[in-house]
């Protein structure tokens, strides 16, 4: 056969392959698993830049179930997307629009190819002067380089000045004897230090309460309890400080220890000051339901709190369960 | 004694640094004559060397009246990782950055030949600047030697420079952050990228040289090369395992996050491949000599971005340490390096005037162009994704997320063009190409891998992005393979395998890239079939229960826990069964290192060739466990493509050096 005829026929089952292939690939019964690609557009807010598909943290499994149960029931992407992010604060898609301040990052990197070509192609166009420096040509070269070096210098100081401008938006001031940013950065024993050394400084319950807090978190009662009493008990404190301090006094009076009607005491004074507390609220409505066995006061607290203003969503779906659980009288988990 | 040593360490390479500049300066000056460079050189790396062996010893002998150990390392930390510890936090990363930049200078003296050499002097003098400013850091705002003063329970809250202060010690530290005493990968990813990074340093060094000493021509790419390619093996080695210390480690079955310090390491990585490329073009054609320092100083400038990105608490990351002085510091020395190297690069530009161009775009040099301008704009969508969100939230307080949906969006439409310019660059010759000859060497290939795809989408998957991911792949190694049986039928030696052999004797630099393009291949292919192929379950298991996944049977037997010096592990134990009748256990756990009370999870993953099973624990009481599970197929794919790229790097360092060693016996021959 000749050279030719091979060629056609090679082309002509190339063309056939390929054909094959599209058609088999655009026939592809694809199921869309819409949780795991919403999941994965949708950044976990406790955790280190990744998507809540991805974490196993509490915070991004009660995002996922939360997605699951609305698309289970049929809501749109647009829809469950704006659910999530108006109700998980810090929440963030990471997946920017094509609109607004993010259309930059979809254009820039269509200009930079675009304006790479158009250097080619200027480039291959002018003529090679092969040593010999003609006047005008060095000019350009240099005129080139330098607007270059400009522009790479000017997006280096608008991320420099980016910098500094994000460090004083999230400063953290007034704190004696500490001069720090934010208090994320600094370790616990840094902390317990500080507090020790402005024990009588009144500015000193911020870092008291930041720290007991983090204690509380972790789990940590026993470190937690005197930073929590000393706010409590604290003059300068401000209200909200005050109520934070009670209720985590309340929540390991009766975690911890087992102790109800302390948990009750310390929870209703923390409502005293602050009557419209969530936290405060809910808590008691659990220490009514699992330390005293009160059943209906829990129901009541906690329906009237589903209708409370500012319930995020999170919180809304413990509630949810919780009232599930009481209305078939199961036992408090 | 050690804090002493090892300020004395820092100092006496601080001192060698900016002896090498002041006297490289001076022998690089025309008629400069016969400077030694040899001693300044000597003690930069003495002293390098001895600070670190001052943190080794003070490490191995736990001592905590160094602030650094006190707020870093815990005497229960077990080995290897009491030596990885040493650079487990910013002033120790520095001090290793600092180790390996002395390495390479001393690798740049050994090719000075003193007699006048004046650029590898001016290129030592550079080398020197950076030298001294790291050192200088370590000095200064990240001293890795500061003594404790005021130590508390577990730590240390006051230190001073001062290396003969009168010092407390805690009676324990911390230990590292926990995350790097999970796997012992984490003691090879750090060192691995660092060798990278630095030796970057190297081209830099020899392009800024070049440029002040008005010397246009390819003797600084010659000269740097060798450097270059080991540290572009080495990066690659240390992304790789990076990705697999993640996927062994972070427990949520991916080895690549777009997290902004991955990003800020596969950046210089996509610019140092693209320099690679195009530094042969400028070799063998003399062609697109501007570009080379571009892209030579934007490399280098990222590996600075990226230091600045992990150690300056910018952003939230596994990679950032906490914050202090060295953010300001490292981006006034960015901004030093890119105002002065560009204003050099402008005050220089005539003698750039005379390169030749690109004729015909169809050939080895226009296969390049495409290869750098897709590269770049890679680098550029990263470095765009990675900062625009820092400067947007900055300037109007809108936080915008950018992550793997975007990334991924622009990187997976640019990774498959790459393969394919990877598929015609090695067939096309330079200059110019005869008609004929690209449909010649693509014509067999071509065919194959259209079979490999339709075969693809016949029994495996039907998913277009794997189909096309698998017919690419196999157009490349069958391009690269048709190429090398082509070459060897050309061969006087009577054996496929003697003309073979000879084939790539021959030219071992071009085979030794045609290796990493092959790894490169087994990189994409893993990822493709890993983030399409895989299957996922999620589930709630009580203690007896039974669930069947993935052809695997899983029996939740009981919770266990392990207590060792420093670490708890609490975890669920299951028993897993396949369906060729083979069992084993599996426990995925969490590990609780020292007072820390969150826990880190582990997974367990179970490999074979056909893929992992891949378990996380979620949640665990003392009535359930939640536990999901995943496959991920052909996941090791990635790490041994991932390996044989930077193999191939490491190979053809070996091949120039071969070549050197041939031009060298070719000149005594002519003598």
């Amino acid at each position: 056969m000749s050279e030719r005829g091979r060629n056609t026929i090679t082309l002509a089952t190339m063309t056939i392959l390929a054909v094959l292939i599209v058609f088999l690939v655009a026939t592809n019964p694809s199921e869309d698993d819409r949780v795991a690609r919403l999941g994965s557009a949708i950044m976990c807010p406790v955790c280190q830049g990744e998507s809540i598909a991805q974490s196993p943290a509490p915070m991004a499994r009660d995002m996922m179930d939360l997605i699951e149960e609305r698309v289970a029931a049929g809501a749109s992407d647009a829809e469950i997307v704006d659910e999530i992010l108006s109700s998980f604060s810090g929440a963030v898609l990471l997946d920017p629009p094509v609109s607004g301040p993010t259309i930059v990052l979809w254009a820039a990197p269509v200009a930079a190819l675009l304006l790479g070509l158009m250097v080619i192609w200027w480039w291959r166009r002018a003529p090679v002067t092969s040593g010999e420096e003609t006047p005008t040509r060095p000019v350009r070269t240099r005129t080139a380089v330098t607007a270059l070096a400009t522009i790479a210098v000017l997006i280096v100081i608008v991320v420099i000045a980016g910098f500094f401008l994000r460090e004083r938006t999230d400063g953290l001031s007034g704190v004696a004897g500490l001069e720090v940013e934010s208090l994320d950065e600094v370790s616990n024993a840094t902390m317990e230090a500080v507090i020790v050394a402005n024990q009588d400084d009144p500015a000193i319950d911020g870092m008291r309460l930041a720290l007991a807090e983090r204690y509380f978190t972790s789990g940590d009662y026993q470190a937690a309890f005197p930073h929590f009493l000393a706010v409590a008990e604290s003059e300068a404190a401000s209200a909200s400080q005050v109520v934070t301090a009670l209720i985590g006094l309340g929540w390991m009076a009766w975690d911890g220890n087992g102790e109800a009607e302390t948990a009750l005491g310390l929870l209703d004074q923390a409502l005293s000051i602050d009557v419209d507390s969530i936290t405060a609220r809910y808590l008691k409505g659990r220490v009514l339901w699992c330390g005293l066995g009160d059943a209906s006061a829990a129901e009541d607290l906690f329906t009237a709190l589903l209708s409370s203003p500012g319930l995020d969503a999170e919180s809304r779906v413990l509630i949810e369960e919780d009232l599930t659980a009481l209305s078939e009288s199961e036992p408090c988990r | 004694m050690l804090a002493l040593l090892g300020t004395l360490g820092v100092a006496g390479a601080a001192l060698g640094a900016g002896l090498l500049v002041v006297r490289g300066a001076r022998a690089a000056r025309p008629g400069g004559g016969t400077v030694d460079l040899g001693a300044p050189t000597r003690l930069l790396l003495s002293g390098a060397v001895v600070a670190m062996a001052a943190m080794q010893l003070a490490l191995a002998t736990d001592d905590l009246t160094i602030a650094y150990l006190a707020n870093h390392h815990a005497t229960t930390t077990p080995f290897p990782f009491d030596v990885a510890t040493a650079w487990a936090a910013l002033e120790g990363s520095i001090l290793l950055w600092g180790l390996v930049l002395a390495g390479f200078t001393w690798m740049v003296h050994k090719t000075y030949r003193r007699s006048p050499d004046e650029l590898g002097a001016a290129a030592l003098a550079v080398m020197g600047l950076v030298a001294l400013f790291f050192f200088g850091l370590m000095l200064t705002v990240a001293n890795p030697f500061e003594v404790c003063v005021e130590a508390v329970e577990r730590g240390c809250v006051a230190s001073t420079a001062w290396p003969l202060a009168l010092a407390e010690a805690p009676l324990e530290g911390p230990g590292p952050n926990p995350l790097l005493q999970n796997h012992i990968l984490m003691a090879f990813h750090p060192p691995m990228l660092y060798l990278g990074f630095v030796g970057l340093t190297v081209p830099y060094a020899y392009a800024m040289a070049a440029l002040a000493l008005t010397r246009p021509g390819a003797e600084w790419l010659r000269r740097s090369h060798r450097s270059t390619l080991v540290a572009w093996s080495f990066l690659t080695m240390g992304i790789v395992l990076g990705g697999w210390w993640a996927y062994e480690v972070l427990s949520w079955g991916g080895y690549w996050a777009w997290d902004p310090v991955e990003n800020a390491s596969f950046m210089p990585w996509l610019v140092a491949t693209a320099f690679i490329h195009s530094g042969l073009v400028q070799q063998r054609r003399g062609m697109l000599q501007a570009w080379n320092l571009v892209l030579v100083i934007g490399a280098f400038a990222l590996t600075i971005l990226g230091t600045f990105l992990t150690r300056s608490g910018t952003i939230n990351s596994v990679h950032s340490f906490t914050q202090s002085a060295i953010g300001p510091v490292l981006l006034v020395f960015l901004v030093a390096i890119l105002t002065g190297s560009f204003l050099l690069f402008s005050q220089r530009s005539h003698m750039l005037v005379g390169s030749p161009r690109v004729g015909d775009l169809v050939s080895r040099e226009g296969a390049f162009l495409a290869n750098n301008m897709i590269l770049t704009v890679f680098a550029f969508v990263v470095l765009i994704g990675t900062t625009y969100p820092l400067v947007l939230e900055a300037f109007t307080g809108t936080r915008v997320g950018v992550g793997g949906p975007f990334f991924n969006r622009l990187a997976v439409p640019l990774s498959f063009l790459l393969l394919l310019v990877m598929g015609f660059g090695p067939i096309t010759p330079w200059t110019a190409t005869p008609p004929g000859l690209i449909w010649r060497r693509t014509r067999a290939p071509g065919l194959i891998a259209l079979g490999a795809g339709l075969l693809t989408a016949l029994t495996v998957t039907r998913i277009g992005w794997v189909v096309l991911a698998v017919v690419l792949g196999v157009f490349v190694v069958a391009i690269i393979v048709g190429l090398l049986l082509e070459q060897a039928a050309r061969r006087p030696e009577p054996s496929l395998l003697d003309s073979l052999r000879s084939v790539v004797g021959g030219d071992p630099g071009f085979w030794s890239g045609q290796l990493s393009h092959v790894g490169v291949v087994l990189v994409a292919l893993g990822i493709a079939f890993a983030a399409n192929l895989g299957d996922h379950l999620e589930v709630d298991m009580a203690p007896g229960e039974t669930v069947a996944f993935a052809g695997y049977t899983v029996a939740y037997t009981s919770p266990f826990q392990e207590t060792e010096p420093g670490r708890t592990t609490r975890g669920a134990r299951l028993q897993v069964g396949d369906d060729a009748g083979r069992s084993w256990v599996m426990e995925p756990a969490a590990n609780y290192f020292g007072a820390d009370t969150t826990g880190v999870s582990t997974p367990a993953v179970r490999s074979r060739p056909s893929g992992d099973l891949y378990v996380t624990l979620l949640a665990l009481s003392s009535e359930s466990a939640t536990i999901t599970f995943d496959t991920s197929p052909m996941i090791w794919l990635l790490w041994v493509g991932g390996l044989i790229t930077a193999g191939g790097g490491v190979l053809s360092i070996r091949a120039r050096g071969g070549e050197r060693r041939a031009a060298a016996l070719r000149q005594t021959a002519d003598v």
